[in-house]
């Protein structure tokens, strides 16, 4: 499959989940429904890699890309704001996500798959929590948080449709993702729960930055590995890696902050 | 106290209510710590459990199995809750029964994510049930109640909307979920459609009365008796029935008009509180939740004498004139 069909792939999917969740009200006062590209090559890479794909497993996989969404307007929700419409529709929206993730489920006869998202829902809310929680905890249990936090889901739909061969690519790639974001975050002093958590664990933000950069450095090499592994095919390899998870060398990122 | 006095009332449901608390804690049970504070200070602040208790008397017109109506009545029973904690972050509320909320407690990110746990857990309950029915009804339902609210929001601070809007907001907001409750109840003891279609309405009047009562509440109850400050609904720029019915006078309507979407002093809010408990709007809108009652009874009147159709007698003319 060429990069560009791949591409179109994604982009039709990002659509039609967009229209799944489409609510006059949100769309006004909301900042939308939250669907990243890379979430969706995730889901769709068994399709990309030649797998059995049918209409009920697409339909699944839109379902999760809207529990993501679901989950991430949550996220959004601001402490010790005034009442505000945006974050009263925000909670909202979450909600009706969820509503309708069940709904479609329901209409594919689905309810097996129901199941298995409320329960990743259930660790994901738990790992959530977990950075609000006063003890403190090693830095494992906090990579171990942050893996649950961003994979449960996709995995959860992987391991429903036999497709776990593709587990650990998706856990390293979404990862990576992830701490790139969290390094874009601390170099902008843009504070997260689980920068706080790393920061107070590493004792200075410096170090922060070198366990995130080691982080993407072993990640990255981790990815090739399992893209050799699985023998993925040459345009869908390069479409990750140049489109989903491009890296920058640690050292070119030390060189370039100076 | 008047919650006692409701819980009387199902006195004879006391063992299998007894096994849904014990259910319903079960439920919120978590790995993590604070969900499992956070779940368990939202379960132990009480509640009516109304829904619970419309599902297993909308069971005894079927096929009454409570390790069966229990895997609908306790799901019911956390959707509620996971409304309530989402609802307070919704409106910035601190207190919610007399204790502070999950949000005042923790804060808003804690609120929201135990808020979804308990959804997760509601639907991972409930998803053993397999019949496609009782899905189709609940995920309809939960997107109603979803829209209800979005609905809500929108209309805040309006005082020009019509009756239409409240009702219309009202319903998705309570009464779907009650009648739902009731639906469900009937369906999964397998009752026959005709039956279930009187819980259904019946569960829906009721819920239409129910809340409108609840309306009319918030401004005659005192702060202790509501375990939040009376009017409340005003402030947040919930435009209620008692509302609706008390801006026909052009004194009244100027006065909420100066008064809506502004920060009120405790007086100015106790003022708006006295101005509509004295007005007309109180018998008016207290009229309005009669004629619900009275359909709700019409439906009761449809279904096969019984302990159960005694008991859902008995709430509905509780909640008729119910003062908490």
């Amino acid at each position: 499959m060429k990069g560009h069909q791949i591409q179109s792939k994604i982009i039709s999917m990002e659509i039609e989940v967009l229209n799944a969740v489409q609510q006059r009200t949100l769309a006004q006062f909301t900042e939308g429904p939250s669907v990243k590209e890379s979430r969706l090559f995730f889901l769709l890479l068994p399709f990309f890699d030649g797998k059995n794909w049918s209409v009920e497993i697409e339909s699944s996989a839109k379902t999760v890309s809207i529990v993501y969404a679901a989950l991430h307007a949550h996220d959004q929700i601001k402490e010790d704001i005034p009442i505000i419409k945006e974050q009263q529709l925000t909670v909202l929206a979450g909600d009706l996500y969820s509503g309708i993730y069940y709904q479609m489920l329901v209409n594919s006869k689905n309810i097996a798959m129901v199941q298995q998202l409320a329960s990743a829902i259930i660790q994901v809310s738990e790992k959530k929590t977990s950075f609000f929680e006063e003890a403190i905890r090693p830095l494992e249990a906090i990579e171990e948080a942050i893996t649950t936090i961003e994979t449960e889901l996709l995995l959860s739909f992987y391991r429903f449709y036999g497709f776990s061969e593709y587990t650990s690519l998706a856990e390293q790639a979404l990862l990576y993702l992830r701490y790139a974001d969290e390094l874009k975050n601390l170099q902008s002093k843009n504070y997260t729960h689980f920068l706080h958590e790393l920061n107070s664990n590493l004792v200075h933000e410096i170090y922060t930055e070198h366990w995130l950069l080691e982080k993407m450095d072993s990640l990255h090499g981790r990815i090739l590995a399992s893209i050799a592994e699985l023998s993925l095919d040459y345009e869908l390899a390069q479409f990750l890696l140049q489109q989903i998870t491009p890296h920058q060398h640690r050292a070119e990122q030390l060189t370039r902050e100076g | 106290m008047e919650k006692m006095k409701l819980k009387l009332l199902y006195s004879d449901l006391r063992p299998e209510l007894e096994m849904i608390e014990k259910e319903l804690e079960q439920a919120v049970d978590s790995q993590s710590l604070l969900l499992n504070d956070a779940s368990l200070h939202l379960l132990q602040a009480g509640g009516k459990r109304i829904r619970p208790v419309f599902v297993l008397l909308a069971g005894k017109f079927g096929d009454y199995n409570i390790d069966v109506m229990k895997r609908v009545a306790v799901p019911l029973e956390l959707i509620h809750m996971a409304s309530l904690v989402h609802d307070d972050v919704i409106d910035d509320s601190e207190i919610r029964r007399g204790r502070p909320t999950v949000k005042a407690q923790w804060n808003n990110s804690v609120a929201m994510y135990t808020g979804d746990f308990i959804l997760a857990r509601a639907l991972e309950q409930i998803t053993e049930i397999e019949s496609p029915r009782v899905h189709e009804i609940l995920s309809k339902t939960l997107i109603e109640v979803c829209r209800g609210e979005i609905i809500q929001i929108k209309d805040k601070y309006k005082l020009d909307q019509n009756l239409r809007d409240y009702f219309r907001r009202i319903k998705r907001k309570t009464a779907l979920l009650i009648s739902s409750s009731c639906e469900l109840g009937a369906l999964v003891s397998g009752t026959d459609e005709k039956t279930a279609a009187h819980l259904r309405r019946f569960g829906y009047f009721i819920g239409m009365s129910f809340q409108i009562i609840d309306d009319i509440l918030d401004f005659t109850s005192t702060d202790e008796e509501l375990g939040k400050p009376a009017g409340s609904d005003f402030i947040q720029g919930n435009i209620t029935l008692p509302i609706l019915c008390a801006r026909k006078d052009p004194e009244i309507y100027a006065m909420l008009k100066a008064n809506l979407n502004r920060k009120l002093s405790n007086e100015e809010r106790l003022m708006v509180v006295r101005t509509i408990r004295n007005s007309s709007a109180i018998d008016e809108a207290k009229v309005v939740s009669e004629r619900y009652l009275e359909k709700a009874l019409r439906e009761l009147s449809f279904l096969p004498k019984g302990q159960a159709v005694k008991t859902m007698r008995k709430i509905a003319f509780f909640i008729g004139k119910r003062n908490f």
